[in-house]
């Protein structure tokens, strides 16, 4: 993954965007979208229960990291989308496209073997060409999407009047 | 959809959620192409002589030479590698590594084998970049949280996420 932080600002930005076309998609409905972002690093909870800890305790084999794949996302979107009481749908489809622009944006990090990873689970376990843009510990990443989202934020403001 | 359904239906998706994790944890170290610590630790010796991709924690760095720990799915040190044919430039102990290479699982005084590296992806370069990875994460995560709750509140009791003020008329731009 990249850094969290650039995650949420890409989906803040491609939502944004979105939101100059679609006259229903609201910051109200963006913060969505960021929210979706934040749903594939879930798997972190790992780093406070480790996935042997969870074997032992279930008896089976057990591994956070089916969190971060499009099965993970699909089904964890839904979870986060039955707090909606209307508009569910618009709900779902925020935080899946949330999830999914993370998803896609890992999907072009550096492996050493020139292949990403399993994140197609579980359709498949194919893992595509990368095209190696970066490792995720580069301020470079962070760098370029907080001036995205500061150019996005801006003409959003300036010039995107807001239905009152 | 009322509160009983929406529960019902959320305890179904984790159950489904649940699912997925177990079957990944399952087929995992057999779908994944290369060999994972908890096999590394079982059966390295199967791998010798194996094109391999192991991610690995740098202990020491000497010339163009590392050594790494490649840990098990708990943590645990599952092998001890010497790297050789690294670009260590800015490497330090502490850092994280991607290695693409041929894997000789042969037993020296020191290690548990020996990786000659095609490929070396620098993770993090130093425990500081790991640091920073997990600062700048968790500033996401409050980042997201804090423009969310602008908008939304928590209803626990009711396990859903009421609209903030005027749901029709769109929100202020007051902070």
């Amino acid at each position: 993954m990249a850094d969290l932080l650039s995650h949420v600002l890409i989906a803040y930005a491609l939502g944004t965007v979105a939101g100059w076309r679609l006259e229903w998609l609201s910051r109200r409905w963006v913060a969505v979208a960021m929210v979706g972002a934040v749903l594939p690093d879930l798997n972190r909870i790992g780093l406070l229960v480790s996935d042997p800890t969870v074997e032992a305790a279930l008896g089976t084999p057990f591994a956070f990291d089916a969190i971060p794949t499009l099965g993970g996302v699909i089904v964890l979107a839904g979870i986060g989308a039955t707090g909606f009481e209307t508009h569910r749908t618009r709900a779902y489809g925020l935080l899946l496209a949330g999830g999914l622009s993370h998803l896609l944006f890992d999907a072009t990090k550096h492996y050493a073997d020139g292949e990403a990873g399993t994140w197609l689970f579980p359709l498949s376990w194919t893992r595509h060409p990368t095209p190696n843009l970066y490792v995720s510990s580069e301020p470079a990443v962070l760098l370029v999407a907080l001036s995205i989202a500061a150019c996005v934020w801006a003409v959003d403001r300036r010039w995107v009047e807001e239905p009152s | 959809m009322d509160r009983r359904r929406r529960l019902a239906l959320g305890i179904v998706l984790s159950l489904a959620l649940l699912g997925l994790c177990i079957h990944y944890g399952a087929a995992y170290d057999d779908a994944w192409p290369h060999p994972t610590g908890d096999q590394l630790a079982a059966h390295g010796s199967e791998y010798d002589g194996e094109r391999v991709l192991l991610f690995g924690d740098v202990q020491t760095v000497a010339g163009n030479r590392i050594a790494i720990h490649v840990t098990d799915d708990g943590g645990d040190v599952a092998a001890d590698l010497e790297v050789r044919g690294v670009d260590t430039a800015g490497l330090e102990p502490g850092g994280v590594v991607q290695i693409y290479g041929t894997l000789e699982f042969e037993e020296t005084r020191t290690h548990d084998g020996t990786v000659l590296a095609d490929e070396v992806v620098v993770v993090n370069a130093s425990p500081r970049a790991g640091a920073y990875k997990y600062v700048a994460s968790g500033l996401g995560g409050l980042f997201a949280a804090g423009f969310f709750l602008r908008y939304w509140r928590i209803d626990i009791r009711q396990l859903r996420f009421v609209p903030r003020g005027d749901a029709d008329s769109e929100v202020s731009e007051r902070g």
